[in-house]
């Protein structure tokens, strides 16, 4: 698709209404979703949608507005309502938020892939999901089995008043399965791979590569031997959590404290605010010496990896956490010039329809030297957990409590019985600052977070944590049933 | 968009397909949101979206496109692949008849043509009369004045066309003070009742109210949740309210109907048709929704359906389908918690120990068979002794079956609309005893 003739009207007619900067992001976004419910296929849709978001920008100000209609009158009404809401905004501003940009990029960026989805049949996807849930059904007692599907393609065209030119095209994919059991007043739900399923970028090999039949009848009977398996137990001891779960902890505990906007008040009133503030860059002791955690959007496979980012910046990689001290934050052109640094790209929008901000994008924990088996040496009375069920932290990302499906109890350095309902809650540095030990590059991979809510209104972003398997020590185990 | 336009493009729709049977959704919106963070504004954006959801159905085959390109090629182009779809689906043993003709009416009041056209400089207005409540407190305010429009028109080539538009307002704000923080919110069907002074004043009075807060014991307390805090707490119990989960065996009210699970003076009903909400009066399936009682002074009596469940639970289908089809199943749309006789004022004189709670945060499921959840609070937690507010503590984190709650709680006389992202519900203050808090804050 090429957009340049009705950019370059937005574009004009932005100026021409007093915007002194402008871009125009058009976007094609295809969206295929398949979802099988027992037995029955419960989802199979297929939507495609074409529309651009203007920003213009005005005495310190900026304004946002979207449209579908491509029509010359449309995309006139749309810059002229984006240059006239950032003046609204100017005219009582007390503070000048933004900047107008002065960096030109020009360049396209295609997601590697390996094998096209829309090459491999619609029955054949199908079949793919009626099987592996059929799987899940290892007896009566799972009540609800699950699989899923879900295929995106985003293609898109930036301009900018200042001559950037840029065309991108986005696959992304990801499947997955669920088995929920119930007996007895009690229900016990397992999921695979992780708690969301595998969610990459790139094409139909990513759906492969999750193993969802290989995997559907362990996760079945796992359901099932949760609903008689012991309460977990209560009490301060060492845990080793998953991968999937390592990258859960990732995002809520380092990813989001780590956006900047935040860390400047810019989502007080909803997401909330940061406890990593600017007075804390290169001196906090966020974790241990071997937490290094980067934001890097050009990594293969990573979810939110991409050519630019959704304001016409090129990724990079960055520090966020080094060898446990914060270096570095997620960024974006405003925020990043309040700092005196350059922006890390990290800047996105749900769709075209969305205003662009910073999101999390790829954040990942490097991997260790301790290969997975040998996590569990040294530890005399903990808990391995795997795949989240629950996760809840305060609004300035100290004080969290986080619930897995499934875990082990570890017994002098051995994996013994199952128990279920684990948790565990802390305070996020003391937390960090406990972990001893990160799996090697052996058990390090991309988890797709694709439901990330932020933003006003709200916007559900796509973001991705790198994770290997890690062990914490002296941690707060069975919080919320045991007081 | 004219409802009367929406229609004249679903009927379009279903002339463009091929399918034995179609069914067309058209979605539009018109909004526009204000943010701001320290008194000035941040962020500032309007969206404009039609979308078109047609679903083809072939016997017992089905498929969904959806598309928001509305010339004949656009709609003819997602006609063919909802059919195609079809075609390559297996056969859908749960696939309802399409709906005929009904007549439904939006409720008087849902759409006021003053918001629907509010500008800019409305929004701005609003937000500098918030911006001088928080600099005559030394506060600064983050948050938001968001006004739009919405329609929806249902249409089936069995001869539905249903239609429905609304428009919403509301502002939300948080006020920031040196050790401190308070919140306060407004939602609305008619912009022109939207009161930047009242709810700013609202949230900077709890921020100064809250200064230097202090740390109090965690364990077992009696509690006075405001309406934002007792919504949140609520919404929470919505999924087991779906038939789809009463069968499943995953809600609450699996151990059956007709027990009582909350307290006398606890009814919790959906609504669709209240005065605070007006909202749409049909399901996606075209049939009309019922308002349904739900906990009938602390007994479990109903369960919401779609065709399908009611059919499958031998009971009168209460119409919240969501667009088939969907893993979801029926769903509630709004909570209305029945107020009490007390006032939320009546209710703290009468405490002589306890807290009073603004506002929670990130609520998630611990165990959703034992309705037990934990969250934050934020925004405005107070301390009550002796019948009186003495001062805001440090947030704290929660512990607490829901259903517990209920069946310890007393509901104050005002109810007020709330809401988040993905809920909104008519509740009143509650008093609530035993609520647990696990863990605290420094903040």
């Amino acid at each position: 698709m090429t957009y340049e003739p009705a950019a370059q009207r937005a574009l004009d007619t932005a100026a021409a209404r007093g915007a002194q900067y402008a871009d125009v992001r058009f976007e094609r976004d295809r969206s295929e979703n398949i979802e099988v419910r027992n037995g029955r296929v419960a989802t199979l849709s297929d939507q495609e949608s074409i529309g651009y978001g203007i920003r213009a920008f005005y005495d310190g100000a900026w304004g946002f507005a979207a449209s579908p209609d491509t029509s010359d009158r449309g995309i006139d009404e749309t810059a002229a309502r984006a240059v006239e809401i950032a003046k609204a905004g100017a005219a009582i501003a007390r503070e000048r938020f933004g900047e107008a940009p002065t960096d030109v990029h020009a360049g396209t960026y295609a997601t590697p892939m390996e094998e096209d989805p829309h090459r491999v049949p619609l029955s054949e996807r199908v079949d793919l999901l009626l099987g592996a849930e059929q799987l899940l059904h290892v007896t009566p007692q799972i009540r609800v089995g699950r699989a899923w599907m879900d295929l995106w393609r985003k293609e898109s065209e930036f301009y900018s008043s200042i001559g950037s030119r840029i065309a991108q095209e986005i696959a992304q994919s990801g499947s997955g399965i669920e088995a929920l059991a119930v007996d007895g007043g009690d229900a016990q739900d397992r999921t695979w791979p992780g708690d969301v399923g595998l969610y990459q970028g790139g094409g139909y090999e990513i759906i492969r590569k999750a193993a969802l039949r290989e995997n559907a009848q362990r996760i079945g009977e796992e359901a099932v031997a949760l609903l008689s398996a012991p309460q977990c137990p209560s009490g301060t001891m060492d845990v080793v959590l998953g991968g999937s779960q390592v990258s859960l902890q990732i995002h809520e505990s380092c990813g989001h404290p780590a956006e900047l906007d935040r860390v400047m008040g810019w989502e007080a009133n909803f997401s909330g605010t940061s406890f990593l503030e600017i007075d804390q860059l290169d001196r906090l002791q966020y974790g241990s010496p071997l937490v290094t955690i980067v934001v890097d959007n050009t990594l293969p496979l990573g979810f939110a990896t991409c050519g630019y980012d959704d304001e016409g910046a090129k990724s990079v990689r960055s520090d966020i956490i080094r060898e446990g001290i914060l270096r570095g934050y997620l960024m974006s052109r405003d925020t990043a010039r309040r700092l005196g640094r350059a922006t890390n790209a990290c800047v996105r929008a749900e769709s075209w329809m969305h205003v662009p901000m910073i999101r999390m994008c790829n954040l990942n924990l490097l991997p260790g030297q301790t290969p997975f088996e040998q996590l569990f040496d040294g530890i005399e009375h903990g808990i391995y957990m795997e795949s989240n069920r629950s996760w809840s932290i305060d609004d300035r990302r100290l004080n969290f409590q986080f619930g897995c499906q499934i875990g082990w109890e570890i017994v002098n350095g051995k994996r013994t019985r199952m128990v279920k309902n684990p948790t565990y809650g802390g305070m996020t540095p003391r937390f960090w600052n406990s972990c001893d030990a990160v799996a090697d590059a052996a058990s390090w991979q991309a988890w797709g977070t694709p439901n990330c809510g932020k933003g006003e209104p709200m916007q559900t972003g796509r973001t991705s944590q790198c994770a290997a398997p890690a062990r914490f020590r002296n941690v707060a185990v069975g919080v919320g049933y045991a007081g | 968009m004219q409802a009367s336009e929406r229609e004249a493009l679903a009927r379009r729709a279903i002339e463009l397909s091929a399918a034995p049977a179609t069914e067309v959704c058209v979605f539009d919106e018109d909004s526009a949101l204000t943010r701001f963070t320290h008194n000035s504004i941040h962020q500032n954006v309007a969206q404009r979206s039609i979308t078109v959801r047609i679903r083809a159905v072939a016997g017992k085959r089905q498929g969904v496109a959806s598309c928001d390109v509305l010339d004949d090629a656009g709609l003819r182009g997602a006609a063919q692949r909802a059919l195609e779809i079809a075609h390559l689906s297996p056969e859908d043993a749960e696939l309802q008849p399409l709906a005929g003709p009904a007549t439904f009416g939006t409720p008087p009041g849902a759409f006021v043509d003053a918001t629907a056209q509010a500008q800019p400089q409305r929004r701005a207005e609003i937000a500098k009369a918030i911006f001088r409540q928080m600099e005559d407190q030394e506060q600064w305010g983050a948050g938001f004045v968001t006004t739009g429009s919405s329609g929806i028109t249902l249409a089936t080539s069995a001869g539905l066309v249903a239609s429905y538009d609304a428009t919403d307002a509301a502002i939300n704000v948080k006020a920031n003070a040196a050790t401190s923080t308070g919140f306060a919110e407004q939602y609305t069907r008619d912009e022109d009742e939207l009161n930047g002074s009242a709810v700013g004043g609202r949230a900077a009075g709890k921020a100064r109210l809250g200064s230097d807060p202090r740390a109090v014991d965690v364990g077992d307390w009696t509690v006075i949740l405001e309406p934002a805090a007792c919504g949140e707490l609520l919404s929470y119990l919505a999924q087991h309210f779906s038939a789809q989960s009463y069968v499943d065996g995953s809600s609450f009210l699996s151990d059956g109907l007709d027990r009582a699970y909350a307290g006398q003076n606890v009814t919790i009903r959906d609504d669709y048709s209240h005065p605070a909400v007006l909202g749409m009066p049909f399901d996606f399936e075209g049939s009309a929704t019922r308002p349904v009682t739900l906990i009938d002074h602390g007994i479990g009596r109903h369960v919401v359906t779609d065709a399908y469940y009611a059919g499958r639970l031998g009971v009168e289908n209460t119409g919240h389908a969501l667009p088939a089809p969907n893993a979801y199943g029926p769903q509630p749309r709004t909570l209305i918690l029945e107020p009490g006789s007390k006032s939320r004022e009546e209710m703290i004189a009468h405490t002589k120990r306890g807290l009073l709670v603004t506002r929670f945060w990130y609520i998630r499921p611990v165990d959703q068979r034992q309705t037990i959840v934990t969250g934050m609070t934020r925004d405005g937690t107070f301390l009550i002794e002796n019948g009186r507010v003495v001062g805001g503590v440090r947030n704290m984190r929660f512990n607490q079956s829901i259903l517990d709650a209920l069946r310890a709680c007393e509901p104050a006389s005002e109810p007020v609309r709330t809401g988040g992202y993905s809920y909104q519900c008519v509740v009143p203050a509650v008093k609530i005893e035993r609520f647990h808090f696990s863990s605290g804050t420094e903040f």
